[in-house]
């Protein structure tokens, strides 16, 4: 494998960068422009940025709330029947783990246009942009982490007349709490990240205003609410760490 | 027989943390004037898309625009992970807090950090007006935001090596050059090797939507049908593009499968 | 009250487990099986809940057939069974108590187990259990900031817990010390005499089992090659069991 694998790598990056159009001369054509984004971007007009985006920031963070909370708690039951080690039905099981490999392979911001579509422009599309991508992105984590469990204590339920459901709440639900937590936080931050681009489709949130500034390259307003979503992130980050650490 | 009392914390953090979840979403949901009517509309309005989207439109005109633009988002997400993985090999080692400098560290981090924090749909069009439209846009976003995401697991799976193999280096004479080539690269390789693969199977789907903002990719061709209505190529698209997803994520994964177990065989 | 009749296991794969095994034991019988391991006891203590489900032959306690018993039926059954494992079993990141209460799900509703609204009854028999292995203090502390054998003595009170006719012990100290395996050994063998209990226990330490054991069963490869009293067990028997001399390995020797 290694003998065709290492060549067959080199060549398709080689491909890859050629079909990019990784082309000197285009470049520096290009470069020449900087100065559209550089003499603005260094500029930022704070007052602007806080007047108008501080309200769409406070609606991207909500989009992130409400969608991981319902993505990761609708995935918490699926991921018990998207694994072998409590779903005991092959058929159920293939259906379940099918399932939620097919929404993973549609990009987030593939889920936000079909649902802008589809519901109407605004938040709520973003809202169920962000349930399906949390919801892929816990079920894989999920039932992958029940995969591996300790089975002895469903064993002792099952030893002792519980029904399934009943020996899989209160024998494996409480072998992957700590994981859930952990990849609910997770999964938070990235919907926060996910949830800033949203508004470039119509789906809600500080995205929104960044896309009509941007069109008319007002990179002096845009670099400032850069920032401020930067400043929000990497707090919700430090918060999600800070908590992770003291309930884990 | 005296039944000893539930300890108070034990009692509390169930409720605790029930409150804050309803709390959370009722405050979110109130905030975006969702209502619970609108998800139970959501459905059948979902389905009406769907159904829209069906037969699929595979005309030849449709395929040959189509195909193209796919392939133009696996070569973004390709070349765009080889440079995540180039710059970010060597920025781990800096921020590696056992190989690096304690302030070293701090400050690399930091840095990667930030990087992270920008989306790549961010990056693309902070570089658009000098990279100019195009997939050479998308590929540079990408791979920004790589050595961001992959400088920080890379320098972690760093610190988290067995200093068995460090030690027998050095006692033997070897040089803090020979420790990194013999003893830590061959230890960290499978693990940031895997790595480099998986961020691949993400940057994958954030290059399909890099073509939103122009930068490449199948993205543009899917917002443009979704909005002239053509709801049978758009489907097209959405179909051609989860099926690319899939034959590469089941080609990663399965060599993903292998390089980790050629980790175990070796220790 | 357990009858084993012509019971043999076949796993997939071709493994024979069992090889036609016949068997009484009486109610409030304290029966000990010995073997080597892979002898067949683990998979001969599963038949009686049905945890292996024989290929051949049947197993009825109190004359109702276990094997043939339908899924509603073998609860019931398996409601009146306690089970206490090598590995202890425990969720280890649940307390004490809840582990315990897992032995009374077959009393209590789906929902209420679901969300932990145990009825006081079931607590109150909980607290019980744990106070008859002396562990009660311990309610709300997690599985795993215990010991071994304080792990194990959860596992008996879950047991317990279901109010159980008959009693299978799996090795039960195995991943125990000697001295620690002789607290739960006495735990066992006082709730035989003290509640009745029907009690099989698996053992491999040939001292223990003429400790306490009052009847004995030799398994060897799947069949059943002793059954007697323990005190007419003779060394010569257990080299027929094991198929060799006795070792040190297979005494759990003195506590010191």
């Amino acid at each position: 494998m290694t003998v065709v694998g290492y060549p067959f790598a080199l060549f398709f990056s080689i491909f890859s960068f050629f079909q990019v159009g990784f082309n000197i001369d285009d470049f520096k054509r290009n470069w020449e422009n900087r100065k559209l984004v550089t003499d603005t971007l260094f500029d930022p007009k704070w007052d602007w940025a806080i007047e108008n985006a501080s309200l769409a920031l406070l609606e991207t963070i909500q989009i992130a709330i409400l969608a991981s909370i319902l993505g990761c708690f609708i995935a918490l039951p699926l991921s018990f029947y998207a694994s072998r080690a409590t779903n005991q039905s092959t058929l159920t099981y293939v259906v379940y783990k099918s399932f939620l490999n097919f929404i993973r392979t549609i990009p987030d911001l593939f889920w936000a246009m079909l649902f802008t579509v589809a519901v109407g422009l605004g938040p709520f599309a973003g809202v169920l942009a962000l349930v399906m991508f949390s919801l892929a992105i816990m079920g894989k984590l999920l039932s992958e982490t029940i995969d591996s469990i300790d089975l002895g204590p469903l064993e002792a339920a099952k030893a002792s007349g519980a029904k399934h459901t009943q020996a899989v709440f209160t024998s494996a639900l409480p072998q992957i709490l700590p994981n859930f937590t952990a990849y609910f936080l997770y999964i938070f931050e990235l919907c926060i990240r996910a949830s800033v681009i949203l508004g470039l489709v119509g789906a809600g949130g500080v995205g929104r205003i960044i896309e009509t500034q941007r069109i008319f390259l007002r990179f002096d307003r845009i670099s400032p609410i850069i920032v401020l979503i930067l400043v929000a992130v990497i707090a919700i980050e430090q918060f999600s760490v800070w908590l992770r650490r003291k309930i884990l | 027989m005296s039944i000893p009392k539930q300890p108070l914390n034990q009692r509390v953090l169930k409720y605790v943390i029930t409150f804050l979840i309803i709390a959370g979403s009722l405050w979110s949901a109130s905030g975006l004037e969702i209502t619970p009517e609108r998800f139970l509309t959501a459905p059948s309005k979902v389905w009406i898309l769907i159904t829209a989207m069906f037969p699929l439109d595979l005309s030849q005109e449709a395929i040959d625009r189509i195909v193209p633009k796919v392939g133009e988002s696996l070569f973004i997400a390709w070349a765009g992970t080889v440079i995540g993985a180039f710059f970010s090999f060597p920025i781990a080692f800096l921020a590696a807090n056992n190989f690096s400098l304690n302030a070293f560290s701090r400050v690399t981090k930091q840095i990667l950090n930030v990087i992270r924090a920008f989306p790549e749909l961010i990056l693309a069009f902070v570089l658009l007006p000098i990279t100019g439209l195009g997939p050479l846009t998308g590929t540079l976003a990408v791979g920004i935001h790589s050595i961001g995401t992959l400088g920080k697991l890379s320098s972690e799976v760093i610190e988290g090596i067995d200093e068995g193999p460090l030690e027998s280096i050095k006692s033997s004479g070897g040089s803090k050059l020979n420790e990194l080539f013999f003893g830590v690269i061959p230890q960290v390789m499978p693990t940031i090797t895997s790595y480099w693969l998986y961020r691949f199977e993400i940057n994958l789907r954030a290059s399909a939507v890099l073509g939103v903002v122009g930068a490449g990719g199948v993205g543009a061709e899917l917002i443009n049908q979704l909005r002239f209505r053509d709801f049978p190529r758009a489907g097209t698209v959405l179909v051609v593009t989860i099926v690319m997803v899939l034959i590469v994520d089941a080609i990663s994964a399965a060599i993903r499968r292998r390089i980790i177990k050629g980790r175990d065989i070796r220790v | 009250m357990i009858e084993f009749k012509n019971v043999s296991v076949v796993y997939p794969g071709g493994v024979n487990a069992l090889n036609n095994v016949s068997l009484n034991i009486d109610e409030g019988d304290f029966v000990i099986i010995v073997g080597m391991s892979g002898a067949g006891k683990s998979t001969l203590l599963r038949t009686v809940n049905n945890l292996v489900k024989p290929t051949d032959g049947n197993v009825f306690i109190d004359s109702q057939n276990v094997t043939s018993a339908s899924k509603k039926e073998l609860k019931k059954i398996r409601s009146d069974i306690g089970m206490i494992f090598q590995t202890f079993n425990l969720v280890n990141r649940s307390s004490v108590l809840k582990n315990v209460l897992t032995g009374r799900l077959s009393q209590v509703s789906t929902l209420r187990s679901v969300f932990g609204l145990w009825p006081k009854n079931d607590k109150d028999i909980a607290f019980e259990s744990l106070n008859k292995v002396g562990i009660l203090e311990k309610a709300y502390v997690r599985g795993s900031n215990l010991s071994g054998g304080q792990q194990q003595r959860v596992g008996i009170a879950r047991a317990l817990a279901q109010k159980p006719k008959v009693m299978l012990a799996d090795e039960p100290v195995a991943s125990l010390d000697p001295i620690t395996s002789r607290v739960v050994m006495k735990y066992l063998k006082e709730i035989n005499q003290e509640l009745g209990i029907t009690t099989i226990v698996n053992l491999h330490f040939l001292d223990l089992a003429k400790e306490f054991g009052e009847r004995l069963i030799g398994l060897k490869d799947g069949e059943l090659v002793y059954d007697g009293k323990v005190d007419d067990v003779s060394d010569k028997d257990f080299e027929n069991i094991y198929g060799r001399a006795i070792k040190s390995s297979d005494l759990l020797g003195e506590d010191d």
